[in-house]
């Protein structure tokens, strides 16, 4: 009989994920076939990335500046334009677009408040990481952008506690920048758990105000009504960065880096069976992940990927390599970019076993508020957990489906919803694997060392539970 | 008049007492959780239950609000930036 990798059992419990010891360090690499539309101002194969290599304290301001510029002088009807002319949309995982959380915030009342979220809770995501730790000054100037169309003065700049941040990368850059006399907004930075949800916006925005990283329950939108009762603007490293870009390069040049449909290029995150795991690469234009992935030296097509984040969408490796990684040419596979992450399954191993391990992980992150969560999610690990190990019963299948179906929408966040869409991906793109496990013949592939980098899945939860949320 | 009824899943403690007063409004999960089955009511009749529901729901997780707080007829609080021309 196969036993799974990561069921409770299986791990010590109470030992605190390490996720920094998890993955090599990021890798900084330019991918080549970038437009050379962006040539002036820097590495002409890349635009936030270009640059220097990486260096332990990152870019430095000098560097900087001597490749950008100071952040032009544009008041903030000006950066509204340049928002609403790329198009920018948030690369944390919404793709919501910016312009209309600027404008929404606006419209309210009161003085808005602005958070950069950079806690990249999605474990194996490190885009927002390198980004902070490589060129923390194209974030700042995009964040201080982002003030002024809002008309803010003052950035919060949000990370986890751990989990190798950038905070104290940041801390310097931003105290060059005071010496240096730039015309900044106040930086704060605000550090909150390392838990998945608590990345989620109405989180992170809930505990900058004072309270715990978890999700809130909210009738009207953040940009409306944050809990701080003024309007919250929660946008992503990565998307103020692209802002500071667009500023520089203007809306223009900065589309044409991408589709129509997905202006600009996008960072991605290589994980899972890649020579180095963790290797955050820029793509622009149709790249596809095929090219991603021969970035890496892969030469064909691996069995499958995972794309958007671990609570991301299957896709059949063969699909996945001619597949440009944008916004609509992702839908057609019914994926969306989501984190930009890219999750790597070898041929040989099992997708039902990785996608055990990865539903049982997020069950333990629920963050033990909403009832159905709470109760639905473990249940629904069971099953996966059961499918894998090949003792599920086919009519077990459809009682696994009305729990997904109950659990869908059913909670204050999003949570319940992406364990819900992996699992329907999952059964879907590995329909033969989950009928010749049904049968109780799983393959020998079942037995395969794990091999995304899932976290141990040993959070107690329940409702109640206050620990590691503040 | 039309109302939106939505419940709180956090505060939600799976009492189903919502659905005794308002079955059509809400469906129960098989933990007693409610969930909202029709999001706008605009029934006489239904508004009445979904009030009554909402009266209730011992932890004030079922919510009834008047469609009129919507965003899109949110007044709009001038702002100091909003009054220079958005261009
Ligand atoms: S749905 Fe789950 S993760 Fe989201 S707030 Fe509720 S309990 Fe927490
Ligand atoms: S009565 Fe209130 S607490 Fe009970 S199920 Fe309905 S909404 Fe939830």
């Amino acid at each position: 009989m196969t036993v799974l990798p990561s069921t409770r059992t299986n791990y010590p419990r109470r030992t605190p994920p390490r996720l920094d010891s998890l993955w090599a360090d990021p890798v900084v690499a330019p991918i080549e076939r970038v437009g050379a539309h962006v040539g002036g101002l820097g590495d002409p194969g890349t635009l936030l990335l270009s640059g220097p290599a990486p260096s332990p304290g990152g870019e430095g301001l000098v560097s900087h500046l001597s490749r950008w510029g100071t952040v032009p002088g544009i008041d903030g009807a000006g950066v509204r334009a340049l928002l609403r002319a790329s198009a920018l949309d948030g690369r944390g995982g919404g793709g919501f677009p910016l312009i209309r959380k600027v404008e929404t915030a606006l419209l309210g009342g009161g003085l808005p408040m602005l958070i950069v979220n950079a806690s990249e809770s999605e474990p194996s995501s490190r885009k927002d990481r390198v980004l902070c730790a490589h060129r923390p000054h194209l974030m700042l100037d995009g964040a201080a952008l982002l003030a002024t169309a809002l008309g803010v003065d003052e950035v919060v700049i949000h990370l986890h506690r751990a989990s190798g941040s950038p905070a104290s990368i940041l801390e310097a850059a931003i105290s060059d920048r005071r010496h240096r006399g730039l015309a900044d907004p106040r930086w704060r930075i605000s550090t909150g758990p390392d838990r998945y949800v608590s990345g989620e916006a109405s989180a992170v925005a809930g505990f900058v105000d004072g309270g715990q990283a978890r999700p809130r329950f909210t009738t009207l939108p953040l940009a409306v009504e944050g809990p701080s009762g003024r309007p919250t603007v929660v946008s992503n490293a990565e998307t103020v960065a692209h802002l500071a870009a667009i500023a520089r390069v203007g809306p223009d040049a900065w589309g044409s880096l991408g589709a129509s449909s997905s202006p600009g290029s996008r960072l991605v995150t290589l994980t899972g069976a890649v020579p180095q795991p963790g290797t955050v690469l820029e793509l622009a234009g149709q790249a596809t992940i095929g090219d991603a992935l021969a970035y890496q030296g892969l030469t064909d097509p691996p069995a499958a990927v995972l794309i958007g984040g671990f609570a991301g969408t299957w896709v059949l490796g063969e699909e996945a390599w001619q597949t440009p990684f944008t916004r609509a040419a992702l839908q057609c596979l019914g994926a969306q970019p989501g984190c930009g992450l890219i999750a790597v399954l070898p041929h040989g191993a099992c997708a039902l076993t990785e996608t055990a391990r990865i539903v049982r992980y997020l069950a333990g992150e629920s963050a033990g508020q909403c009832g159905t969560c709470v109760a639905g999610l473990p249940r629904l690990a069971d099953s996966c957990e059961a499918i894998a190990r090949g003792s599920f019963r086919r009519r077990g299948i459809r009682k696994m489906t009305a729990l997904a179906d109950a659990v869908l929408g059913s909670g204050a966040c999003g949570h319940p919803d992406a364990v819900v869409r992996l699992i329907r991906s999952t059964l879907d793109v590995f329909e033969d694997d989950v009928v010749r496990h049904l049968a109780g013949k799983p393959c020998r592939a079942s037995d395969h060392p794990p091999v995304l980098a899932v976290p141990r899945a040993d959070h107690a939860i329940g409702r109640g539970d206050t620990r590691e949320w503040e | 008049m039309s109302v939106e009824i939505r419940i709180d899943p956090i505060l939600c403690r799976g009492h189903a007492i919502c659905a005794l007063f308002f079955s059509d409004g809400v469906d129960l999960d098989q933990w007693g959780f409610g969930k909202v089955a029709v999001a706008v009511v605009d029934a006489p009749r239904d508004i009445r239950r979904a009030r009554r529901a909402a009266a209730a729901c011992p932890n004030g997780a079922f919510i009834v609000r008047e469609r009129s707080q919507d965003l899109a007829n949110a007044p709009a609080r001038p702002h100091p930036e909003s009054s220079q021309p958005v261009a």
